[in-house]
């Protein structure tokens, strides 16, 4: 059998809107968590910028030296409570006070164990204020009312241990939103736009259609009229042929639009692609005249039972692409030869075109393969449109030209 | 009845369109041709004329030929043809058991309008045809559709033991599967028939693994109409494909 494994496609694999959906999805991914990491660094900015920090009642401590006639701070930490809008006082062991400089009026001079318990837990009279123990005394430093919220927060340490990968997982589930509420919304306006294409291609060629009916309806009638001259029959002649192209032209606009975006209503059922190769080889020997065609189709030892899933009139629509290629191309010689041989290679089925004509053109051969869109040459036209169907099936297509001459088309399926 | 005398109706609301294919038909021999615009005009027509045939545009102004057709089929069985603008209405008409008996997309030619016409007027109407012959003759012997018998000129053959007045003359009758595969290759003389289509005519759907079987009958049906079976001269093998007849 036919030993060719190793396929080389150097086509994209991927369709480019599945490639622009997922780029989307990584550009809108990364600037959703850079705008978060500048808002977070932006809120941590002011969180420093607008920060009032207690002057620590150990500093307070060492400016202040205990005289006869009591404590006295000095000239700069005096200055610099101020400043700072700060007062602080110090408790001797019996809650007592023996200094304090710009404590405010209603605060008093003397505290019983549960104010002190209390003022550390919370507020000294609405002014917030922080404790720090000096030997048996207490030092006080307070702020001005409205300026700190305190609470005290106590967790369990099972709690803080999970609380350390929260905010992991807190990223990830983030993340994970972020793609796929991005690749939703582009899903759909990637399918509605492509929507839209498909109904305008299919709008434009439903009203061609009609007036071309009239073109080549009535072109027809005058080619057959005899009153009429023969050159003006033979242009008639003309006419008509050229409105059959037009509609050939139209049925691949259509269909190739539709591949394209893999919206054509697959009416996907079990076929035998044996029996699909042969209806397609009779229908061009029989339409052809005898002996201007020569068409060996070889089946395998068990390709015959192949079956796989796949929408028949496509399939048929691909292989007299194929046939009718080899036909416009085949050379000098004055008989059409082609072998199509049917093969099975583990779970899939492998079908092979190749004739003995001029073969494929480097012209063609690059627009095969380019990921550009080609669809201009029509050379190439008809070969996309196999490609597509081929790869509408989940199959893959490779076309080149065989060393002793002509060309070949191999493609294969997966079989059912 | 003349194949020419059958009703058409004819629904397309393109005026233009309507007056071509009317003309065609008209032209083609067909008396009777019935013209409509709409799914209410074609309603009204469809009781004032009862059509023996309907050729349906999908897109009309009220209303879509689909539904339309659903409404006729409500009380009448006639044969539809539909006259269809867009690929997509294809795989729908592909699809839908909605029992039209062809379509025809747009553009066509006059000649492939009047084909499918009489194709189907004759299918329903079962209206004879000068190509589909009762009988058909191969060679020395004559095989008769209508009967399912082969009537054999034993002239060429050597006949000598034959003690019957009318030796000449052999009859043999065609079983159902080999009168099967005989009326097919006869319908498509001179044309390549695929052994799946010869599958499909003799044992209808489902007819996957009787490649072998039909062989079988091939080779019997050569023993009663070919003077040589071992080398046939009227159904001949297409290798790898199917069967001529010639």
């Amino acid at each position: 059998m036919k030993g060719k494994t190793n396929y080389k496609y150097s086509y994209k694999k991927i369709p480019r809107n599945i490639l622009y959906g997922m780029g989307m999805i990584v550009a809108i991914t990364f600037f959703t968590v850079m705008l978060n990491l500048f808002l977070f660094s932006f809120a941590l900015y002011h969180f420093y910028k607008l920060d009032a920090k207690y002057i620590s009642g150990g500093e307070i401590m060492d400016e202040l030296t205990p005289t006869e006639d009591g404590y006295v701070l000095s000239e700069a930490m005096s200055e610099k409570l101020a400043e700072e809008n700060q007062w602080a006082m110090l408790l001797d062991e019996n809650g007592r006070e023996v200094w304090s400089e710009g404590k405010p009026v209603e605060v008093g001079d003397s505290y019983t164990q549960a104010d002190i318990a209390r003022m550390t837990r919370w507020y000294l009279k609405g002014y917030p204020v922080r404790l720090r123990v000096w030997d048996d005394r207490i030092m006080v430093v307070g702020m001005q009312r409205d300026v700190m919220w305190k609470y005290n927060i106590e967790m369990t340490i099972s709690w803080m241990d999970f609380v350390k990968w929260v905010w992991a997982y807190f990223l990830i589930i983030n993340i994970v939103w972020i793609v796929v509420l991005t690749a939703v919304f582009i899903r759909r306006f990637m399918k509605n736009r492509e929507q839209t294409r498909i109904e305008w291609i299919a709008g434009i060629s439903h009203d061609i259609r009609t007036p071309l009916s009239m073109v080549m309806g009535y072109a027809d009638t005058l080619e057959r009229n005899g009153e009429l001259s023969e050159e003006a029959r033979q242009q008639a002649a003309v006419i008509r042929h050229q409105s059959l192209v037009m509609k050939e032209l139209i049925a691949d606009l259509n269909l190739t639009s539709q591949l394209e975006y893999s919206m054509q209503p697959f009416r996907k059922e079990e076929v035998r692609p044996a029996e699909v190769l042969r209806s397609i080889v009779a229908a061009f020997l029989n339409d052809n005249p005898e002996g201007t065609m020569e068409i060996a189709l070889e089946i395998a030892q068990g390709a015959e039972q192949l079956t796989m899933r796949a929408d028949r009139q496509l399939l048929l629509r691909a292989f007299r692409n194929l046939i009718g290629n080899s036909m416009r191309h085949s050379g000098q010689e004055e008989a059409v030869s082609m072998q199509i041989s049917l093969w099975r290679e583990k779970r899939k089925c492998c079908i092979r075109f190749e004739d003995k004509g001029v073969g494929y053109s480097e012209e063609v051969l690059r627009g095969l393969q380019s990921r550009s869109k080609n669809d201009a040459n029509p050379n190439i036209r008809g070969l996309e449109i196999v490609k597509k169907i081929v790869q509408a099936h989940g199959g893959r297509v490779r076309f080149g030209n065989r060393k002793e001459g002509g060309s070949f088309c191999e493609m294969w399926f997966l079989r059912s | 009845m003349n194949l020419y005398d059958y009703k058409i109706l004819l629904v397309d609301d393109e005026e233009t369109l309507r007056n071509m294919v009317s003309g065609f038909l008209q032209r083609a021999g067909f008396l009777h041709v019935t013209v409509a615009g709409s799914c209410r005009e074609a309603e009204a027509q469809f009781a004032k004329v009862t059509p023996h045939l309907v050729l349906l545009d999908v897109m009309l102004p009220d209303g879509d030929g689909f539904s339309l057709l659903k409404r006729l089929r409500e009380n009448s069985e006639v044969p539809v043809i539909f006259l269809s603008a867009r690929d997509e209405d294809e795989s729908r008409l592909r699809g839908l058991g909605l029992g039209a008996d062809d379509y025809i997309t747009k553009p066509f030619l006059p000649e492939e309008l009047i084909l499918r016409v009489t194709a189907v007027l004759k299918r329903v109407y079962r209206v004879k045809d000068v190509r589909e012959e009762e009988a058909i003759t191969l060679g020395s012997c004559l095989v008769d559709l209508g009967s399912g018998v082969v009537y054999r000129n034993r002239d060429g053959e050597d006949g000598g033991d034959e003690t019957k007045a009318d030796s000449v003359d052999a009859e043999v009758t065609l079983t159902a599967k080999e009168y099967a595969i005989i009326q097919k290759l006869a319908q498509e003389r001179g044309r390549i028939v695929t052994i799946d289509a010869l599958c499909d005519a003799v044992w209808q759907e489902g007819n996957f693994g009787y490649e072998n079987t039909l062989v079988v009958h091939i080779r019997r049906l050569r023993e009663k109409i070919e003077e040589d079976p071992s080398h046939p001269q009227h159904l001949l093998t297409v290798r790898g494909l199917g069967y001529r007849l010639v």
